[in-house]
């Protein structure tokens, strides 16, 4: 499991485990100063020699589509230098189904929200809302708390929370500091934490 | 014999000939032929806009009417390419304009065409006929105002999937009344239109028997301009979207009774927005459909497109997404018997891929259209055995093009290459001329393709191969190859530089996040003073001292006659 973790994060993490030979400089949301490539290449760069599966093949991992998922994440509302190169379609069709995907009014991204200390959930659907703030309201309506937004002062106190996500990486990120439709493309659940342990 | 013909009876014995390469070849037998042949030819097909220049296509055709030119290499389609590179149409208008050459169609692909362009072509050809512009850039809708204002005789405005700016002036009004010789158009590849305009001009042009429109035409619209053009052949659909209440039912009524009388449609396209409830209006045209395109429909899927695509018998060509999922694709083989071909585009590119295809899909297919001839497959993975069984069932394969999402995924049932199944396709599809290849991929798979592709022509690889012997493989073995292009795989100087001169028997050679070096590059070019070997530099890698040893990020060398180009931007090198 750890090897498939460092899969999964060793392309954005300097150290990787002995065993892998992932070249650790591929990160697609660097600048040019790492890779040459232009774009994320989960194989090599121009100083490195190639991925070697036959380690994770043993292993009995196979590069999932997951794996492949965090290697080319969401593009148009990025900032990186360059556009995606991979799958190789022409750009026209990408940002067809891109915009189509989000503004579908049909369709619906429910999610789970807990909040700390309450063990049933609930479920929100974040296609119906338009953005942080259309959120923010709504799990305000949801549950009793104030939940702080981001950038205000932390308040280490037990009665505020802030909203956190887990992302398709697995680890827990604040709510608010990337663009709404990059958010959408990668949040798996929502949590409400207390604003004193963050 | 043929000696003692005068040249007007070779010339109309010539006029059978008409591929290119068949004139090509006419014009090689000897001196008279080349030069009847060179008077007489109409079309001319230039792949690379920098292997030749006007000038020199005038001098030896000055007969010509019609003319193709691609400028970008293929992967520019994928951004790979950057911006500012190259492909200029002006040079080739602004000479085609001075030599009074009587110009009646011009078509371009991946070439950047400004406004200036489109003005003077349209006021330096009285009988300027046809314009076919494919994924090109550069221009804005005054460039298209000019063309429907001067050229009186237009018969063809065809712009697909094209970057156009677009401005405020309504460039469809621009078309005089006069204008009645219009048989295609396609905007599809726009944003805006002004619809009054659209409807006057479709209502004066009788002989109109392609029609694109595009997102900006609603479903009310389209059903006046159906009213207007029942005899259209070629139909692409803007928005099809009415609301559910009752108003609107007028509407889908209308549309209902209007597509009935539309007897002639064989293509439909578009869909850019739809409605799954409005579709039932289409479904008396689809028994008659040869070709399909919902490749933008993103809205259609799971039963809805089920529906459609089963009263399609007739399908020849089919482009979908892969929404329709495997159970879907097992409709089609059950009901397109006649389907040739096949192209299932990702419908979500970033996601994790719960509607999508897998090998099982194409199984399917492969046993219910036996005549297939023509793939382009997004999925989600593939195995060997699927790819051999795809390969005893489709014997007639012409382009292969496979793309596995996750680029280097081995067969997930037996953790191994797909060396062999891609193996299985070119050895039983013997006029393979274009495949594409993905998936975990060792030399071996270019040992087969070397040893069994005879008549490929162009070849995709992308994250693929083991060392230097599966370039050589192929350049070795493929002796019809023309176009090569490669990315990411460990392909170095070694294969780049052992057989030199076969770079002139191709159109081109793109290489980039290879192993090759910038010494390399500079021996190539040394040797081969008929290359352009050029570096696309984009990073500033190599701006200080670039050493021989570094390796070149990116590579595109073609054959040309005209020498290095006088156009490339300072991030292009051009070696010699």
């Amino acid at each position: 499991m750890l090897l498939l973790g460092t899969l999964l994060m060793g392309i954005t993490s300097e150290q990787h485990s002995s065993a892998s030979s992932i070249d650790s400089s591929c990160n697609p949301s660097a600048a040019a100063g790492t890779s040459s490539s232009s774009f994320c290449a989960p194989i090599q760069s121009n100083n490195s020699t190639r991925f070697d599966l036959s380690t994770d093949l043993r292993l009995g991992l196979s590069i999932s589509s997951s794996y492949y998922n965090d290697l080319f994440p969401t593009p148009t509302t990025t900032t990186r230098e360059q556009p995606l190169s991979w799958p190789p379609i022409r750009s026209i069709l990408r940002s067809a189904h891109l915009d189509k995907a989000l503004d579908q009014k049909q369709a619906f991204l429910f999610i789970k929200i807990y909040m700390e200390g309450i063990p049933i959930g609930r479920k929100l659907n974040l296609f119906a809302q338009d953005g942080y703030d259309s959120l923010m309201t709504t799990i305000a309506h949801m549950f009793p708390t104030t939940i702080l937004c981001p950038g205000a002062d932390r308040v280490h106190s037990d009665k505020y929370h802030v909203l956190t996500y887990e992302d398709k990486e697995g680890d827990w990120m604040m709510v608010g500091d990337v663009p709404w439709e990059m958010f959408l493309n990668n949040v798996k659940r929502l949590k409400i934490t207390r604003a004193d342990r963050c | 014999m043929m000696n003692y013909f005068p040249d007007e009876v070779l010339e109309h014995v010539f006029d059978f000939v008409t591929s290119h390469r068949d004139r090509n070849a006419v014009s090689l037998v000897c001196k008279l032929w080349y030069r009847v042949e060179r008077y007489s030819r109409q079309r001319v097909f230039i792949g690379n806009c920098y292997a030749i220049s006007p000038e020199r296509l005038i001098a030896r055709f000055p007969g010509v009417k019609s003319l193709t030119l691609k400028g970008k290499p293929h992967f520019a389609d994928f951004n790979l390419v950057p911006q500012d590179w190259g492909g200029y149409v002006q040079p080739w208008i602004e000479a085609l304009a001075r030599s009074r050459i009587g110009l009646e169609e011009l078509r371009l692909k991946r070439m950047v065409v400004s406004d200036e362009s489109l003005d003077v072509l349209s006021r330096s050809f009285t009988n300027f006929k046809s314009l076919v512009l494919v994924s090109c850039e550069g221009f804005t809708t005054d460039g298209l105002a000019a063309i429907a204002a001067n050229c009186r005789f237009l018969r063809e405005l065809d712009l697909q999937e094209n970057e156009i700016e677009e401005k405020k002036n309504h460039w469809l009004g621009c078309f005089p009344d006069s204008c009645t010789s219009l048989v295609s158009l396609n905007f599809a590849c726009l944003k805006e239109i002004n619809l009054a305009a659209l409807e006057r001009l479709v209502a004066r042009n009788p002989n109109l028997k392609s029609l694109k429109l595009n997102r900006a035409v609603p479903l009310e619209a389209l059903q006046r301009i159906l009213m207007r053009a029942p005899q259209l052949v070629d139909l692409g659909t803007g928005s099809f979207v009415l609301d559910r209440d009752s108003d609107d039912s007028e509407t889908y009524r209308k549309l209902r009774t209007t597509i009935l009388k539309c007897r002639s449609i064989r293509n439909l396209s578009g869909f850019l927005e739809v409605a799954p409830h409005c579709l039932p209006a289409i479904y008396p045209i689809c028994v008659n459909l040869t070709y399909l395109n919902l490749s933008y429909a993103a809205g259609i899927h799971g039963s809805e497109l089920i529906k459609l695509i089963r009263l399609c018998g007739k399908l020849q060509r089919l482009w979908i997404l892969d929404c329709i999922g495997d159970k879907g694709l097992e409709i089609v083989a059950s009901t397109c018997k006649d389907l040739q071909e096949l192209r299932v585009f990702p419908s979500d590119p970033f996601g994790a891929g719960h509607d999508a295809v897998t090998e099982t899909g194409l199984v399917a297919i492969s046993s219910g259209c036996p005549k297939l001839n023509s793939l382009l497959y997004f999925c989600q993975q593939m195995t060997n055995a699927a790819l051999i069984a795809v390969a005893k069932n489709c014997p007639n394969f012409i382009r292969f093009r496979l793309c596995i999402l996750d680029p280097t995924k081995p067969d997930p049932v037996t953790m191994q290459p797909l060396d062999e199944g891609f193996g299985a396709i070119v050895q039983s599809s013997k006029r393979l001329r274009r495949l594409s290849l993905s998936g975990l991929l060792t030399d071996r798979v270019f040992l087969y393709i070397g040893m069994y592709a005879e008549q490929l022509e162009m070849l995709s690889i992308a994250f693929a191969g083991e060392s230097d012997k599966g370039m050589l493989y192929v350049l070795n073995g493929c002796k019809k190859l023309r176009k090569l292009e490669i990315r990411d795989s460990p392909f170095g100087d070694m294969a780049l530089l052992r057989d030199v001169g076969k770079y002139e028997t191709m159109r081109s050679l793109w290489m980039s996040s290879c192993d090759v070096t910038l010494g390399g590059c500079k021996t190539l070019a040394k040797k081969m003073p008929r290359l352009n070997v050029e570096i696309i530099n984009e990073n500033d890698q190599m701006e200080f001292a670039p050493e021989d040893s570094q390796k070149v990020e990116k590579m595109y060398l073609y054959r040309t006659l005209v020498g290095p180009r006088k156009d490339a931007p300072e991030f292009v090198w051009t070696l010699v």
